[in-house]
């Protein structure tokens, strides 16, 4: 047998060579960074200069930096606060798509728009909406005669967090609808039935029947969608750049601005490196939901 | 999963012979149209404002959801006074290549992983999926660093090395179910036929992933026209700018707001992602959802 021959009856030889292009690309793109990350955190590197170990400095400066408190209570703040509504508000669509409706392929692929599009152009859209002095959402408010003054939506430390909060919503909830929908469409309709038999209300149905049945996909979807608006860039970036006063400023905007804008990139990966464990949190997470998942198809108990 | 959706749309009669018409409006098709006016109006509002002359954009009087006038003014400046066609091109070039770099990688990872089952491919398997959790918001910081050791800063080989670390797992992810979904026994046939892998991985395997590849591509394509944070780090000249960097930060001048300008940029950048997603629905939600179902 000649080289060629035994390389493709070997598994091993051949998992390799075929494993190589993507490992190349993702070791020297990815792991690579990553590790470089944990290091860069750990060092005083500027833009143009190689940086020397100054061990947890970074993290001690940040610790007391009132600006990095506030970014990170802010990244809670808008983690939570958009997860949850996000939830909520998704489910229901989703039940709602999986009703029997008219148009409903129609209903599914408009409602994806919002993720579709590029989120730095729709953000765009919002920063205008959100407009100090031509906001359509004040200018109706005022017609109904709910308000006398224009709202300054990205002028006030509240009315900033709350407003990108509702960007990030509207961008989020299709994914979370219809990563959720496919989850509810493999829900028997004969468990409705029989609940259904024993006199179970609608809303016993959704609290017996659904949600259990729905745990585990749910667990992975917010997981997912969690850890995306944990480390959201774009939409701040775009609408707010942080402001006012810092009030809108999460962990990836700042550090951003410390980094690239302001050059000091050791800061900078100190503070992504800082949202490694809340990612770890939320990946731990994940994993226990699809072990439970697994486990509830009849897969092993581990 | 689209066995799983054809049977859906049966089953989910179910019990709806129970609700009544005035009731099934109410409690559906009423919170069904809100949903959907607030999910559409940012584009609503987005299209209306492009082609708004400046006095009626800048006017408290009349109704702001309707134009008197229309123009295209704002499109014009867009086309020939800026570089918005400079940034489209980039970003088809760069999306495409990207998106076609990753899937040759993935093809090769995913039946490596799922078929060929080298010793420790499940722990590669798992490192992909781990992969597929890492955030560029974490990653751009040394990337950046990275990016200019190697001399690629500012340039377009920036964008479509760096683009495939988040497309290759998922894409990666989103083809070991597919795989797994083809009978081992059609490839121990064509073995015993006398093929060899690349001819099985060609001939037998990659024609009946066709959808997957559908699914995995159109959703990279999107994934990298959608990019935003390593091209605003990663490139600096406005001839290599993507769309969604370039509306952002050159389209904006000072304190004056070109609005018009601005709405009708975010609008021909959001077309033709729109466009190609109209085509391929039911590809790219199978992507989605298959990228969390596994």
């Amino acid at each position: 047998m000649n080289f060629l021959e035994r390389l493709q009856n070997n598994r091993n030889a051949l998992g390799l060579l075929f494993m190589l292009p993507a490992a190349v690309l993702l070791l020297l793109f990815l792991t690579y960074p990553l590790g470089l990350g944990f290091w860069l955190g750990f060092t005083d590197a500027k833009v143009g200069r190689d940086g020397v170990w100054i061990g947890l400095e970074n993290y001690q400066y940040l610790w007391g930096d009132a600006v990095t408190r506030l970014a990170l209570f802010n990244t809670l703040f808008y983690t939570f606060v958009a997860s949850v509504i996000k939830f909520g508000l998704g489910l229901w669509l989703a039940m709602l798509l999986n009703r029997n409706i008219r148009f409903k392929t129609f209903f599914r692929a408009v409602i994806l728009l919002p993720y579709i599009v590029p989120t730095a152009l729709s953000a765009i859209a919002f920063w205008w909406i959100y407009d100090a002095q031509f906001s359509i959402i004040s200018w109706m408010l005022v017609k109904m005669g709910l308000i006398d003054k224009y709202i300054d939506f990205l002028g006030e430390p509240w009315n900033a967090r709350l407003s990108v909060i509702a960007a990030n919503i509207w961008r989020g909830i299709p994914f979370v609808a219809i990563t959720l929908l496919a989850g509810l469409q493999t829900i028997s309709p004969s468990y409705y039935e029989a609940s259904a038999i024993d006199g179970a209300s609608r809303w016993q149905q959704f609290r017996y029947v659904t949600l259990p049945l729905l745990t585990p996909i749910i667990a992975v979807v917010m997981t997912f969608s969690v850890l995306f608006t944990f480390t959201d860039f774009q939409l701040i970036y775009v609408i707010t750049r942080g402001g006012p006063l810092n009030a809108t400023h999460l962990m990836a905007t700042l550090s951003f601005q410390r980094a690239i804008s302001g050059g000091a990139l050791g800061e900078g990966a100190a503070i992504s490196i800082a949202m490694v464990p809340f990612l770890l949190a939320a990946i731990m997470f994940s994993y226990y939901g699809l072990q439970r998942r697994a486990w509830q198809q009849g897969g092993a108990d581990k | 999963m689209s066995a799983n959706n054809a049977s859906s749309s049966t089953d989910t009669v179910g019990m709806s012979y129970l609700d009544t018409p005035s009731r099934k409006f109410v409690t559906i098709y009423l919170p069904l149209i809100v949903f959907l006016i607030v999910l559409l109006f940012p584009f609503y509002w987005m299209a209306i404002t492009s082609v708004k002359p400046d006095n009626e954009l800048l006017s408290r009087t009349g109704n702001p959801f309707w134009v008197i006038a229309p123009t295209i003014a704002h499109f014009k400046k867009l086309l020939f006074n800026t570089s918005y066609p400079a940034w489209m091109w980039n970003t088809v070039l760069v999306s495409v290549v990207a998106t076609f770099v990753s899937l040759v990688c993935s093809v090769f990872a995913a039946y490596a992983i799922e078929r060929l089952r080298f010793k420790g491919s499940k722990q590669v398997g798992l490192s992909i999926f781990l992969a597929y959790l890492v955030p560029p918001s974490i990653l751009f910081i040394p990337l950046a660093a990275i990016v200019y050791q190697l001399g690629l800063f500012d340039t377009r080989w920036a964008l479509i090395l760096t683009y495939p670390t988040f497309l290759i797992p998922f894409s990666t992810w989103l083809l070991m179910g597919y795989f797994r979904s083809i009978p081992y026994e059609l490839e121990e046939c064509a073995l015993i036929d006398g093929a060899n892998r690349w001819q099985i991985l060609t001939k037998i395997v990659l024609p009946l992933a066709v959808p997957g590849l559908i699914s995995a591509g159109i959703f990279a394509f999107t994934l990298s026209w959608n990019e935003f944070i390593y091209a605003l780090t990663f490139v600096s000249s406005s001839e290599v700018k993507t769309v969604p960097v370039g509306v952002v930060t050159e389209l904006v001048e000072g304190d004056v707001y070109h609005w018009g300008a601005l709405m009708a940029g975010a609008l021909l950048g959001s077309l033709p992602v729109a466009f190609i997603y109209s085509f391929f629905v039911e590809y790219y939600v199978s992507g989605l959802t298959g990228s969390v179902k596994e």
